[in-house]
């Protein structure tokens, strides 16, 4: 878009949202310490307490089985937050090697690498997801895998144009006419730039992988239906939910709402506040 | 600001526009059908199913049990589970290896052509045969040939004496005409059966329905129903829905969708028994299941009762044995109480010296009381009664680990873990159980998966095939089930009610205790005997 | 301009045919790679009383026991012939269960797409007319939350309030099951839900978009130079800043193909609409090879197909890459 006069971005946010803060460090906080004091056994149930509805014993209620909604919604951002975290850093790797062998080599290995790029993104991303683990028994591994598959294309698109870009300065030429050889080259003057743009990719991509996960686990074939998962507990929920039983699918589902807002409130700052470039290449 | 206004109204216009305009190219895509019927009429009556089978054609496994409207076999059953004459003119006498039925005389098919004793020849040596990979084959190896010497006479030549012979003669039977000499899979025959039943095929809109209409010709007389509507719509909610809006006339549902339609005024609800049952299936030769102490203890610490009335929502009963109480060949005096005594539990375990170890768990030589039980993935009811045997095992410290696996991932493991299992069949006290636990049948896929071994558990199966006094029958398999709750082979947990909802009042309707696959018919498989009550 | 659109065409169809193999191929390695036994799956039930020999014997007819190089090729040429192979969870062949299907999946997302890009336009513009007035707090905020917010939740949240509570609307399936043929109002009142629902989470970015790019787009130089040399305000509006404002969008549309599709698979689930996405996550469930295979090829060429739609609107609306010529 060009820019006219009164030109530039519209600024929509420009206060911190504290708001967003606030919430995700509540969360977090709940997600590290609540499994200090309240144990959850994954296996056990009451079945005399089923599907009581919110109350001061249960503030989120029951689920069909007697389990506790609250203590198992934060399990279960826990297990979306673990899985997210290893799909992302998995992911990043991946993206990460790829987009500096294409970037650094160019010519014929960088259109390939682009041109597989291309393949995988032209499979939608849950339809990708479920074919891996449709093929394969549910585990944590399958949906890890799942999730860094579909997702590493990101970071290799953004680590290669930062590559693309370090290669046009310099401070390379004087590399290489000092001598050093390429792999050299990429370690001591490419990676210290590109680990934070690596950094910001992996963290954006939590909130997607924690997506993908409660989006296979709530279809069936995500992590083993007896866990505590959010996507479970949602799929578990929505059975009862003609019978009259709302929390047990309500609560799990704000706690997939709440984190993913906070942090992309958050990005949202972030991105306006600094490099305009950004904003294009973090078009998650 | 009169310049945004007038961009808003504009755009608003254009949306207009494009919401007009591009609705009118969504045309509804046309699905096969015929002619629309008045729904509600008495003349129509719509079935919500809940799995819509494979396929219309018995060789292939569609119905083999009765049941099917399209067909009827050589037998059929009543409500009592006896079983009465149906293409045959009597039952006859089972004695020896041989097996003779006399046929009905002037039954047609659909199409016209009469029923001879070469069609029924031609369904059981079709389903024997390896190249039509019929999946209902293991159930009749027992018959080595069947002969047609004259059109009304059909003789089964067995390998060896087989009491549930006449059981196994509800196979619908197909006519050898439209069939011969084609590759089974790829019939035509497959999408357009043509049966002697009561019902004649109109049509199959794969995934949403099958229609049929009354044969007005069927030798048993017409049915009162003119039109019937089988749809099918997996999702037990949505099913619930459809009932409650008046769109289908009968359905069949999981108790707790059922609950909302237990008071209504012109609905009833049938609670029907079954032979269907759940438990835990325990491998015998690994090291923590294979102490029938643990296993004796972990039956008696089950809440039974619970189990029925929060997973079951009260459509149940507790399960002690692989044969139902409300069948014949039930054993009364295999029994058990419905509330937990963890007292016992705990003394048995004990004497057998599986002491109190550390973080709760009962430790013996060093092993502790520990192991694995599978559950299939995707099954909702199979994971909620896992979590429910883990959480009484922990309460007399027997560490049960959940598994939830698909069936691919369970069978290699079947030799060591646990798994929560089921099946029932309400017909003949040989169907299944000797597969369940003759040894020979040890380890082969999941027949016997248990391992278990026992030669005079052997003998009893095989006599109870063998012998045709239904006297030394019973006996037989009165032992038998005392020897399988002696041993503790597998732990049962519960019989399931299959709950069906019927709109409006009917004569005809017999509720009999039901099989394992809904496929049976259930319910519904006498509709052709179904008339509005006055 | 033709010349320059054939060329991408051209250009562009040359690189789906590789692609489309590449993905074929990693298909059909995932497949076998995958522990799961396409003969347990077609006995379905059946497999827990049907002996191992009975098992083994159709192993044998499939010829799932040929080398690995055979059987893809097999599978290729077929797929070449336009055999698609049959659906092991539904015994028919996987064409007919897709042809079935295909229309229900288009209706429902077909009419999404419409009511989406309606309401995204309206209330978009209305956001920057509005700019900073409750009604912009309220439709940004409702964007970004719904942006958030994982469709099925939202979608079992509308079927709590609309089927259950207010029982205004059925919360799922096609149509009502007695009539023989499909009858236009009922489907129409079991598409209300899944759509509202596949549009709503679709449009957020969109109504953001809209929104933004207005602000913009009226703020600039030839918007108020049009109004300088007098040209009436619909002229303005039309054929200079809501063509200009609106260029990318339609590029975006074409590429938010992927998006669409993982929002149809998720609504058609919940609200047991029976399409092609629904289907694949039945075909999943029961490790459906064929099925599964011809599903995820169907959306990748609609993928690419929605690529070269964008960019072909690109290359019309857009001037300059006319003139410039195609990168």
């Amino acid at each position: 878009m060009a820019t006219g006069v009164a030109g530039g971005l519209t600024r929509s946010r420009r206060r911190f949202p504290r708001g967003a803060a606030v919430t995700l460090v509540l969360l977090l906080l709940a997600v590290v310490l609540v499994p200090l004091f309240a144990r959850l056994d994954q296996q056990l149930v009451d079945l005399h307490a089923a599907s009581l509805p919110p109350s001061l014993t249960h503030p989120f209620g029951t689920d069909e089985v007697g389990r506790d909604v609250l203590l198992r919604a934060v399990y279960g951002l826990r297990v979306s937050v673990l899985v997210g975290l290893a799909a992302a850093v998995v992911s990043v790797t991946i993206g990460t090697l790829a987009g500096l062998a294409a970037g650094a080599a160019g010519g014929t290995l960088d259109r390939l690498i682009m041109r597989i790029v291309d393949g995988f993104n032209s499979v939608p991303h849950l339809l990708f997801g479920i074919f891996i683990v449709a093929l394969f028994t549910p585990s944590t591994t399958a949906v890890v895998v799942s999730v860094a598959l579909t997702h590493w294309m990101t970071a290799a698109r953004i680590v290669r144009s930062e590559v693309l870009t370090l290669r046009a300065r310099p401070f390379v030429d004087a590399a290489i006419s000092g001598g050093s050889r390429r792999l050299r080259i990429v370690r001591r003057h490419f990676l210290p730039h590109l680990i934070p743009h690596i950094m910001l990719a992996a963290v954006l991509m939590i909130p997607h992988a924690i997506w993908h996960e409660t989006a296979l686990s709530f279809l069936g074939l995500g992590l083993p239906a007896h866990l505590a998962s959010l996507g479970n507990m949602i799929n578990d929920g929505a059975r009862s939910l003609l019978a009259g039983n709302w929390w047990a699918s309500l609560f799990p589902g704000l706690f997939i709402f709440l984190p993913t807002l906070a942090i992309s409130a958050l990005a949202q700052y972030w991105r306006d506040r600094s490099n305009p470039r950004w904003r294009s290449e973090l078009q998650l | 600001m009169k310049i945004l206004r007038a961009r808003f109204v504009t755009l608003a216009r254009l949306g207009v526009v494009a919401i007009l305009g591009l609705s009118a190219s969504c045309t509804a895509p046309s699905s096969p059908g015929t002619s629309s019927s008045n729904p509600g009429t008495r003349d129509t009556f719509v079935l919500g199913l809940a799995s819509e089978p494979d396929t219309l054609n018995p060789v292939l496994g569609y119905e083999p049990d009765g049941g099917s409207l399209l067909f009827d076999g050589l037998v059929r059953r009543n409500a009592d589970l006896t079983l009465a004459p149906a293409l045959a003119e009597r039952l006859p006498d089972v004695k020896g290896t041989t097996v003779t039925f006399t046929l009905r005389q002037g039954v047609r098919f659909h199409d016209g052509t009469p029923l001879t004793s070469d069609d029924v020849a031609y369904t059981y040596q079709a389903v024997l045969d390896p190249k039509n990979n019929s999946g209902i084959r293991g159930d009749y190896t027992a018959i080595e040939s069947v002969e047609a010497p004259d059109p009304a006479t059909v003789v089964f030549h067995l390998k060896h004496p087989y009491a549930p012979i006449l059981q196994r003669a509800t196979l619908g039977i197909v006519p050898r005409r439209l069939l011969q000499g084609q590759s089974l899979d790829k019939a035509a025959f497959n999408t357009k059966p043509v049966g002697t039943g009561p019902y004649r095929f109109v049509s199959w809109t794969p995934g949403d329905k099958v229609v049929l209409e009354a044969n007005q010709s069927y030798w048993g007389g017409a049915p009162a129903i003119k039109r019937l509507v089988m749809a099918y719509s997996a999702d037990d909610n949505v099913r619930a829905t459809r009932m409650a809006a008046g769109e289908f006339d009968a359905t069949e549902l999981p108790p707790k969708a059922a609950a909302r339609f237990e008071d209504q005024v012109g609905l009833t609800v049938y609670k029907v028994p079954s032979a269907d049952y759940r438990g835990v299936m325990f491998p015998l030769d690994a090291p923590v299941t294979g102490d029938k102490a643990i296993r004796k203890a972990l039956s008696l610490a089950l809440d039974r009762s619970a189990m029925v009335g929060a997973i079951l929502t009260g459509a149940g009963r507790p399960a002690f044995g692989p044969v139902a109480p409300g069948t014949t060949w039930h054993n009364p005096a295999v029994d058990g109480t419905p509330t937990p005594d963890r007292d016992q539990a705990a003394r048995l375990l004990d004497q057998a010296g599986w002491k109190p170890g550390s973080g709760g768990v009962r430790v013996k030589d060093g092993t502790p009381a520990s192991f694995t039980l599978m559950y299939p993935a995707g099954d909702s009811l199979r994971k909620d009664l896992a979590l429910a045997v883990a959480s009484d095992a922990k309460k007399i410290g027997v560490d049960v680990r959940l598994a939830g696996l698909d069936w691919d991932a369970i069978e290699p493991r079947m030799a060591k873990d646990a798994l929560i299992m089921g099946y029932g069949s309400p017909y003949d006290p040989d169907y299944i159980n000797y597969e369940m636990f003759h040894s020979s049948f040890s380890g082969q896929g999941f027949f016997n998966p248990g391992h278990y071994k026992e030669p005079d558990v052997d003998a009893l199966l095989e006599k109870g095939r063998a012998e045709t006094d239904p006297t030394v029958r019973k006996q037989t398999y009165d032992a038998l089930q005392q020897r399988i709750r002696d041993d503790e082979v597998w732990t049962y947990l519960v019989y399931l009610q299959h709950v069906y909802v019927v709109r409006g009042k009917w004569t005809g309707i017999a509720p009999a205790v039901e099989a394992h696959e809904h496929a049976t018919g259930g319910l519904f498989r006498t509709l052709a005997e179904w008339k509005p009550a006055a | 301009m033709t010349r320059a659109l054939g060329r991408m065409a051209a250009w562009r169809l040359a690189f789906t045919a590789p692609l489309l193999l590449v993905v074929t191929l990693g298909m059909f390695v995932l497949a076998k790679a995958s522990p799961f036994d396409p003969v347990r799956q077609y006995l379905g039930d059946r497999a827990l009383t049907t002996s191992p020999e009975i098992a083994r014997q159709i192993r044998a007819n499939w010829g799932l026991d040929r080398p690995l190089a055979e059987q893809y090729l097999t599978w290729l040429g077929n797929l070449l012939r336009g055999d698609l192979g049959e659906s092991r969870s539904m015994h028919r062949p996987v064409a007919e269960v897709i042809g079935e299907r295909l229309g229900w999946t288009l209706l429902a997302a077909g009419c999404a797409m419409v009511v989406m890009l309606a309401a995204s336009l309206v209330l978009g513009s209305l956001a920057a007319w509005r700019r900073d007035s409750w009604a912009d707090r309220l439709i940004s905020g409702t964007a970004y939350a719904n942006e958030a917010a994982p469709v099925f939740w939202t979608a079992l949240i509308v079927i709590w309030i609309f089927a259950v509570r207010l029982r205004w609307l059925p919360p799922g399936g096609l149509t009502d099951a007695a009539s023989g043929t499909v009858e236009p109002a009922d489907v129409l009142r079991h598409m209300i839900l899944p759509v509202a629902v596949l549009a709503f989470s679709q449009s957020s970015w969109l109504v953001l978009f809209v929104r933004e790019s207005l602000i913009t787009t009226l703020r600039e130089d030839f918007v108020i130079g049009a109004r300088a040399r007098g040209l009436r305000e619909r002229t303005v509006v039309v054929r200079h800043a809501l063509r200009s404002a609106l260029l990318p969008f339609i590029t975006l549309l074409g590429a938010r193909v992927p998006e669409l599709v993982t929002g149809a698979i998720l609504v058609e689930t919940v609200f047991s609409w029976p399409g092609v996405a629904s289907a694949s996550v039945q075909a999943a469930l029961a490790a459906d090879f064929p099925l599964l295979a011809a599903l995820t090829l169907l959306a990748t060429l609609a993928v690419v197909a929605g690529n070269l739609l964008a960019d072909t609107a690109y290359v019309i609306a857009d001037p300059r890459v006319r003139v410039l010529g195609v990168s």
